[in-house]
Order: structure tokens, then C-alpha cells, then sequence
């Protein structure tokens, strides 16, 4: 047995082998970056945040997006699933124990028909 | 004699001195050191747990007696006495539990300071061990409900601690009623299988189990109760309002508490009505419930503000896979073939799930405990730019989170694997459902990870520290534990999980076990 190896029956999967060539991509990706300009100095306009060419808010709050607001696109697409999905989470207990039974009694007539 | 002998009852009872002598200790310094010591010591008795039942296979262990069984006048033998059966499978899910309640405990000692009944909270919090250890290593389905009732009366505690909090008691209080009367529903099981048999004992249960109408309702009972209990869509709706309620280092330690009632369908399932039960139905219906937890539980993470909320839904999703890889198993118990083509690799992926989602959602809820310890907030709107002012719990959020969303080389991405491989061959339509619910956990990790730490600092979080450090310890723990479950992958199969599940599908060593010759 290879170490790291895992036989999954159908393939093979080594942790070090992907390490390796992880290892070799970064070089890669570093020796690209280093072919880059060395022109940067701190401290200059070069670290000023490109606000879409408006005044950058002072407050990080009024820059960053809000964690409602990730994946809007994804969710408005599909909404009329969030919002059956979102209707069944009353936050009821009696709901809770309704679905309880309905689960109870489906299970039941598969297992006992 | 080796004093290992008593590991079985050692186990048990190390924690639950450990709870009743700390409700007497008031001074908080000498509480943490008990609450650790004994932490400690239940972590190196399960491993050394583990250990020997890989040395000398399945543990059986008599509590007051020399053997099993009582013999009558008649010559006919019964397993009445409290019997403990410790296999592969229980020895790696008590390693599992231990390790993460060590974690849990070590990063709630600093939330001790804060209250002022910590004694308590410790006393229940090792009520709440000895009980998941018990449903572990029982070999007797009543005490298995007794113990299934401690683990709940001290969770609802646990859940219900911050009992200025409405909603916290309000989410004890639906756990309770649903507990409660699933806990019923596996009273009547059990009841239903003793007046059939006469006997609790679980080997002696499978040895003699003909299924007919009256076994099916019982297995009925047991499925539907072990589902609730396991946060099983669409039977998890509590879970939210708990994991999100309950103290900080709680939900961790819950997550281990919820894989023992699956646990507990599986050793039912497997162990107890086995190959006696005909037909796939059982199995499928295993299969559904992981597939409907899977993308049911992300699809509702993927919406959610607040990171305890979030990660709970996420446990749900996470115990689909396990649902979903066990399941396959079960579906392919009754033909050798089945089994070796895709039934024992996706036995291995959903047991190597086990121990993978122990460790990174434990984390996880660590992380977000750290978040409210240090900001008082789990609110994902209200937080941003934090991993400047805590560094280390923003690099192991960012190693569970690349864990949970199975991304190579950890160990999340081992067990996926295995269970993409196995399902695909049943059908794609299960490996396609697995592979999307990936992608949205990876998803939704990237979104706190962007919420939370990254961006530009706010102005009410410029004065936001790092955790102290026994809750670092705490969360290292865990870290240590994905980190040396990623890099070791075929050493963890090879010993921790190939074990457990070839124990867990040969029904007849377990019978063998404690029947020996059989039942007379």
C-alpha cells in the first residue's frame, strides 16, 4: 500500500500526490507573479481602495455587502422553492409534531404494506 | 486479570462521578480542574477502549455478574443481567464522542467564568457524556432508552442554560416535547420486542427475530424515533432552534450526541433485525431521508445570518451523507455482490463521515462560539473584517470550512469521495444530489468566511480580541484531529473505520459475542 493512499474500488485518491502538485502549481503561479512589475511602494496611492471610481466610506460597514444579501441572484431565481422551503419552518411546535406523525405514518405504510 | 477488563464500566461511570461530585464543587478554579481532569481521563479510557477491542475483538462486560445469562430449573438460559457489547463500530464512536466532548469541554471552561452556577452546567454537561457513552456500549435495548432519556433530560438543560434567553428556553422546550414522545414511541418498540421474545438483550434479540407484523411496528418506532432524535429532514426542524440557543461550546458537543441515536438506528438495522428484515424498503427509505437531509439542510444554510443557525442546518445536511453511505450498505446487505461493488465502500465513506463531521462542524461551532465570545454576536450582518483582530480562530474556521465543503486534501473530501463513487453505481441521480450539496456547503462556508472575517474592519469591532487560550486549546484539538484525519487517510481507514464497518455488517460475530452457543 502506497502511503496516503486511499482505494476508493473505482480509483485512487493520494493526499501527497495532490500536495505535490499543489506544491508545483503555487511555484508556478509565484515565478508568473514575480515576472510582474516591482514598481509598488506602501503607503502610496498604489493602496487605495478603487471604489468604481466613487469616495471610498470611511465606515467598513457602509462597504462591505451584508451576509442577507449573498447569493440574492441564486436565491430570487429559485424563490417560489425558498419560499415553500421557508413556509414549512414555522418555527411551530405543533408543526413540528404534525410532521412528526405524517413522517411516522408514511414510513409505516412502506414498511408494514 | 488486566483492569482493562472493566473498560466498558469505567467509561460509564468516570463521567457520572464526575457529575454528581461536581455539583459540589463551588470554587470555579477547583470545578475546571475537575471538569478537565475527568474530560482527560474518559478520552484515554476510550481510546484505550478502542485499542483493546481491536486487539481481542468484541467486548462483552456483565455489570454485577460473571456471565450473562440466568439459567432455570428448566434448563432454559436467559441474557437478563445489564449486559455492555463493545464492537469496532461502538469502540470508534465512543473515540469519536470522547474526543470531541474533550474539545467542547476545554473551550467551554472560560464561558464557566461568566455564569454563576458553572457546577451545574458541568454536571449536566457530564450527565449528558456518561449518556452518549452509554447508548454506545449498551447491549440491551432498555437500558439503550434509559440512556437515550439522560442524554435528552440533560440536553435539555444544557440547551435551556442561558434561561434569561426566551428563545433558549423555548428551543429546550420543543426539544422536549419531541424528545418526550419519540422517546415514547421507543418505549413502545422496545416493549412490543419484549413481549414478543421475552428477552432485551440485543444479540439475543437478532439471534431469534422473525419479522412479522408485530417486529415491523416496532422497527416502524425505532426508524421514526432514531430520525428525530438524529435531526433527520423532515424531522429536524428542532435542531436550528437548539444548536443556535444552546451555549457556545454546546452544539459541538451536540453533534456527537445526535450521531449515537444514528448510531442506534444502524446497530437496530444492522445488528438487530439485519438480514431477517426482506426487501430494500428499509434501506431506501435510510437512503431518502440522507438524500432529503443532504440538500434540504443546505439549501436552507445557504440563506441563513446567523452562523449558529447556519451551521446547525449544515449538520443536518452533513448527517445526510452519513444517512445516505450507510444506507447504500444496508441496501446491499442481503447480496455478497452488492456489497463488494458499492455497499461496504459507501459503508466506509458514511462511517468515515462520522468522524469527520465530529470533528469539522465541532469546530465550526467552536469558531462561532469564539464569535460570540469575542463580539457578543453571532449576527453575520453585524460582523466583518475580524481576521485581523483574531488570527487564530480565522485560520481554523477556514480549515473545518474547506473540510465540511470536502475540498482536497482534507479529510472531508476522502469521505465524499467514497460515497460519490459507491452512489454513482446504484444511481447518478444520488452521486449528482451529494455533489450540489457540496457545492452549496462550500458555498455557504465562503459566505460566512466573507461575512465574518474578511472585508474592511468595523467600527464597533476595532476593540475585538482573540479568544483566551484554553478555548484556542479547545478548538486545536479539533484542528489537530481534521488535520491528522486528512493526512493519514488510508491509516484511518485501515484501522478505525474498516473495523467498524465490517463489525457493523456481520451480524453474526455480534450474536456470537455474548450468545456464544446460542440461546437454549
Amino acid at each position: 500500500m502506497t502511503i496516503g493512499t486511499v482505494y476508493t474500488g473505482f480509483g485512487f485518491w493520494n493526499v501527497y500526490a495532490w500536495m505535490m502538485f499543489f506544491a508545483l502549481g503555487a511555484l508556478i503561479v509565484l515565478c508568473i507573479r514575480s515576472t510582474g512589475r516591482s514598481d509598488y511602494e506602501k503607503g502610496t496611492y498604489q493602496d487605495e481602495v478603487f471604489y468604481g471610481g466613487n469616495p471610498v466610506p470611511q465606515n467598513g460597514q457602509d462597504l462591505a455587502v451584508p451576509a442577507s444579501s449573498s447569493y440574492w441572484g441564486f436565491t430570487k431565481a429559485i424563490a417560489s422553492f425558498y419560499n415553500l422551503l421557508v413556509g414549512v419552518h414555522t418555527g411551530i411546535l405543533s408543526d413540528y409534531m404534525g410532521l412528526l406523525i405524517a413522517t411516522a405514518a408514511v414510513i409505516s405504510i412502506l414498511i408494514l404494506l | 486479570m488486566s483492569w482493562q477488563v472493566h473498560l466498558p464500566a469505567l467509561i460509564l461511570t468516570i463521567p457520572l462521578l464526575g457529575a454528581f461530585v461536581s455539583i459540589a464543587l463551588t470554587k470555579p478554579r477547583l470545578r475546571n480542574l475537575w471538569f478537565t481532569f475527568i474530560l482527560a481521563v474518559t478520552t484515554v479510557l476510550a481510546f484505550l477502549l478502542w485499542r483493546r477491542v481491536g486487539i481481542y475483538g468484541t467486548l462483552i462486560y456483565v455489570m454485577g455478574g460473571q456471565s450473562w445469562n440466568f439459567t432455570l430449573p428448566s434448563g432454559m438460559s436467559l441474557p437478563i443481567r445489564i449486559i455492555m457489547e463493545v464492537d469496532a463500530f461502538g469502540a470508534f464512536m465512543v473515540l469519536t464522542g470522547s474526543i470531541s466532548a474533550l474539545a467542547s469541554g476545554l473551550f467551554s471552561i472560560r464561558f464557566l467564568d461568566r455564569v454563576h452556577d458553572g457546577n451545574k452546567f458541568v454536571s449536566l454537561f457530564l450527565l449528558l457524556l456518561t449518556a452518549m457513552l452509554g447508548l454506545e456500549v449498551t447491549g440491551d435495548l432498555f437500558n439503550f432508552f434509559v440512556f437515550l432519556e439522560i442524554a435528552s433530560v440533560a440536553s435539555y438543560g444544557l440547551i435551556a442554560f442561558w434561561r434569561d434567553t426566551p428563545e433558549a428556553i423555548e428551543a429546550s422546550f420543543k426539544y422536549t416535547v419531541l424528545s418526550t414522545f419519540v422517546a415514547l414511541l421507543f418505549l413502545i418498540g422496545v416493549g412490543i420486542l419484549y413481549g414478543v421474545y421475552g428477552t432485551l438483550n440485543m444479540a439475543a434479540l437478532a439471534k431469534n427475530i422473525q419479522v412479522g407484523f408485530l417486529e415491523k411496528v416496532a422497527l416502524v418506532l425505532f426508524i421514526t424515533s432514531m430520525a428525530m432524535k438524529c435531526g433527520a429532514v423532515p424531522l429536524h426542524m428542532w435542531e436550528p432552534d437548539a444548536y443556535g440557543q444552546a451555549p457556545a461550546g454546546i452544539p459541538c458537543f451536540l453533534v456527537v450526541v445526535g450521531q449515537a441515536s444514528l448510531y442506534g438506528m444502524f446497530r437496530i438495522a444492522f445488528s438487530i433485525y439485519g438480514q431477517a428484515f426482506h426487501g430494500s424498503i428499509l434501506a431506501w427509505i435510510v437512503v431518502v431521508f440522507g438524500l432529503l437531509s443532504m440538500f434540504i439542510g443546505v439549501v436552507m444554510a445557504v440563506i441563513q445570518k446567523e452562523a449558529k443557525r447556519l451551521m446547525a442546518y449544515h449538520c443536518i445536511s452533513q448527517t445526510g451523507y452519513m444517512l445516505m453511505g450507510i444506507g447504500l450498505g444496508l441496501l446491499a446487505l442481503s447480496s455478497p455482490q452488492a456489497m463488494s461493488e458499492f455497499g461496504f465502500t459507501a459503508m466506509k465513506g458514511g462511517i468515515f463521515h462520522i468522524i469527520n463531521n465530529a470533528m469539522y462542524k465541532g469546530l465550526l461551532f467552536l469558531t462561532a462560539g469564539s464569535l460570540f465570545y469575542a463580539t457578543g454576536t453571532t449576527d453575520l450582518n453585524k460582523l466583518g473584517g475580524l481576521s485581523r483582530n483574531m488570527p487564530y480562530t480565522t485560520i481554523m474556521f477556514a480549515v473545518a470550512a474547506a473540510a465540511i465543503a470536502g475540498l482536497p486534501p482534507f479529510n472531508g473530501f476522502v469521505s465524499k469521495l467514497l460515497i460519490y463513487e459507491s452512489s454513482f453505481v446504484v444511481h447518478p441521480f444520488l452521486a449528482v444530489v451529494a455533489m450540489v450539496t457540496s457545492i452549496l456547503t462550500l458555498a455557504s462556508f465562503v459566505k460566512v468566511f466573507q461575512s465574518g472575517f474578511l472585508g474592511p474592519s468595523r467600527e464597533n469591532m476595532t476593540n475585538v480580541r482573540e479568544v483566551p487560550l484554553s478555548m484556542i486549546i479547545g478548538m486545536s484539538v479539533l484542528c489537530l484531529m481534521i488535520l491528522t484525519l486528512s493526512l493519514m487517510p488510508n491509516w484511518v481507514l485501515s484501522n478505525l473505520i474498516e473495523p467498524a464497518a465490517r463489525d457493523l455488517v456481520n451480524q453474526a460475530s455480534y450474536i456470537q459475542a455474548v450468545m456464544g452457543s446460542g440461546l437454549q
